[in-house]
């Protein structure tokens, strides 16, 4: 298999929406009884979008990313990424997808390079190949100087940017991003909103997750957002300020904010009225 | 199998840059061995004492030594960190076989046992224990003691798996631990209490531990050998297809 696999199958194109989900289900049965986490999703991101994914803690968000990047199983609905149903064909799909998880998923005792060397060689490059791509990566990253250092010592945003990079190792179709920027400083946000509307610019439709409203409004071409487990706004995020505006006779446009809270039932009113409850 | 030598290759990295994690794993067994040579060592002399076969009781203990060395379990402990971590995560998220992700660190460990092994062995040298059955008895002897460091580990990884936690997977390896002692350790098994040599009869632990000491003591006795092999070699069976099973559910 390797290399020749690996780009074919990371190369082909395919027709219809990068990222398509029907009556997407998942219920976790723990000791306490069963968790209703996702109850029913539908989704269509087209090819060469940014999809920003938006929800309360709790709404859904992970969950769902973990089923449509095969790391967590579907109770019931479909899904499909670049075209493969991910729960027919799990490899295949793996193949054309890259995923950032919102804990950063590192291993704090190889460094920089060795992290993304191996996961180079487990997307089936050659050791001479692997290498070359991970220094690619670094250097894309800004993580040069730091590369032969274990990933124990790294800052935060240095973290991030070594995840996002091992991610994009063998230059996904589509990519998945849960909570790129929380825990980031404002520059280092920046960093990263450059880095994925570069990715896109080279045609890698971008499914990104996030709890900050303004990084939706400038990064996304279309969003969704999920509150309990259900999908109950989409569009784009202008779409989305208009009809609110128009539905409540606003005289201002109002904002994203708005939005999401007018869509998630909480309204400014009562968020404040919670804040002074825990403030008392 | 070249991606479960590449996941393999990191895991030993990883013991290798956790010292600390290694030396108990040396220090504690040698340990025993000074310890239990010094408390009946003038018991069991080595000129009177036949089951000994003219060495000394250091020589009748190092199996035991070996086998509580390549029952420390370490590397379910990293692969809870790594779960814990979210790195598991980011390997599972890779097209490679999910057998992979588990054998990978088994191979390791088959590595690492053999390590640990030649070091005890060498250890032992200075306390004038020496293998009776030769190059290919001491071969035989880190092989064996390898491949018992798999099932352990093979078994220590499916409460990681399960559990997915530190604390449950330290102790739940403790349930392992006591088969190590129901064996007959300090004496041969026809010299022990009737109740004891029927618990270390039962104990598939107690032929893996005759046959090191068959090696130590004795030219190649291939009945014991091949009973100890055929034993560790039932377990792995039974721990790597639990282990796969595992993997393959795994959400
Ligand atoms: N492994 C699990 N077992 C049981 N319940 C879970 C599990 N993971 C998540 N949940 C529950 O499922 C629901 C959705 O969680 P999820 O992590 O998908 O939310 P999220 O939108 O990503 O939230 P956040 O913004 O806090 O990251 C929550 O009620 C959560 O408690
Ligand atoms: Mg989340």
């Amino acid at each position: 298999m390797s290399k020749l696999v690996t780009q074919r199958a990371a190369g082909e194109s395919f027709v219809g929406p990068a990222v398509e989900a029907r009556g997407l289900v998942k219920h976790y049965k723990g000791r306490d009884g069963v968790v209703e986490a996702v109850r029913g999703v539908d989704l269509r991101v087209e090819a060469g979008e940014i999809f920003g994914f938006l929800g309360p803690n709790g709404a859904g968000k992970s969950t769902t990313v973990r089923m449509l990047t095969t790391l967590l199983s579907i109770t019931s609905g479909t899904a499909r990424v670049a075209g493969v149903d991910v729960a027919r064909e799990p490899d295949v799909a793996r193949l054309r997808m890259g995923v950032a998880l919102q804990e950063a998923g590192l291993d704090a005792r190889q460094t920089g390079r060795e992290l993304l060397v191996l996961q180079c060689r487990l997307f089936g490059m050659s050791a001479d190949d692997a290498a070359s791509r991970a220094q690619e990566l670094l250097e894309l990253v800004d993580l040069v100087d730091a590369a032969d250092r274990r990933i124990k010592g790294y800052s935060g945003g240095m973290k991030r940017r070594l995840d996002l990079a091992s991610a994009l190792v063998h230059e996904p179709q589509v990519l998945f991003l849960d909570e790129p920027t929380t825990g980031l400083d404002p520059a280092s946000r920046l960093v990263v909103w450059e880095e994925v509307r570069r990715i896109n610019g080279h045609g890698t439709t971008v499914f990104l997750t996030t709890q900050y409203l303004e990084e939706a409004d400038q990064l996304c071409d279309r969003i969704a957002i999920i509150d309990g487990g259900r999908i109950v706004r989409e569009g784009t995020p202008t779409q989305l300020k208009t009809e609110l505006q128009v539905r409540l006779g606003l005289d201002d446009e109002p904002s994203l904010d708005d939005v999401f809270l007018d869509a998630t039932g909480r309204t400014r009113e009562r968020v404040a009225g919670v804040v002074r409850e825990v403030g008392a | 199998m070249s991606y479960t030598w590449v996941l393999g290759r990191r895991a030993l990295r990883e013991a290798l840059r956790t010292p600390e994690a290694l030396l108990p794993t040396l220090f504690i067994p040698m340990f025993f061995l000074v310890v239990n040579l010094g408390q009946a060592g003038k018991i069991f002399p080595s000129s009177t004492t036949g089951f000994l076969d003219g060495q000394n009781y250091g020589a009748f203990q190092l199996p035991s030594s070996m086998l509580l060395a390549a029952s420390f379990g370490t590397a379910a402990l990293f692969l809870v960190e790594d779960i814990e971590g979210g790195y598991f995560d980011k390997l599972r998220s890779s097209p490679v076989p999910r057998t992979s992700l588990v054998l990978g660190r088994l191979v390791a460990e088959v590595v690492k046992g053999l390590g640990i092994a030649i070091v005890l062995v060498l250890l032992a040298l200075p306390f004038g224990i020496h293998v009776a059955s030769g190059f290919v008895g001491f071969l035989l002897l880190i092989a064996l003691t390898a491949l018992w460091a798999v099932v352990y580990v093979g078994f220590m990884q499916l409460i990681a798996l399960k559990t997915r936690s530190a604390a449950a997977t330290n102790s739940g390896g403790l349930i392992f631990f006591p088969l190590l002692f129901l064996t007959p350790n300090f004496v041969p098994r026809h010299m022990l209490t009737r109740p004891m040599e029927i618990a270390a009869t039962c104990n598939p632990v107690t032929y893996v531990m005759e046959a090191l000491r068959s090696l130590i003591l004795q030219d190649l006795v291939w009945g014991r050998v091949l009973t100890g092999f055929g034993v560790v070699g039932a377990l792995g069976v039974v721990m790597v297809m639990l282990n796969l099973r595992m993997i393959r559910h795994y959400d």
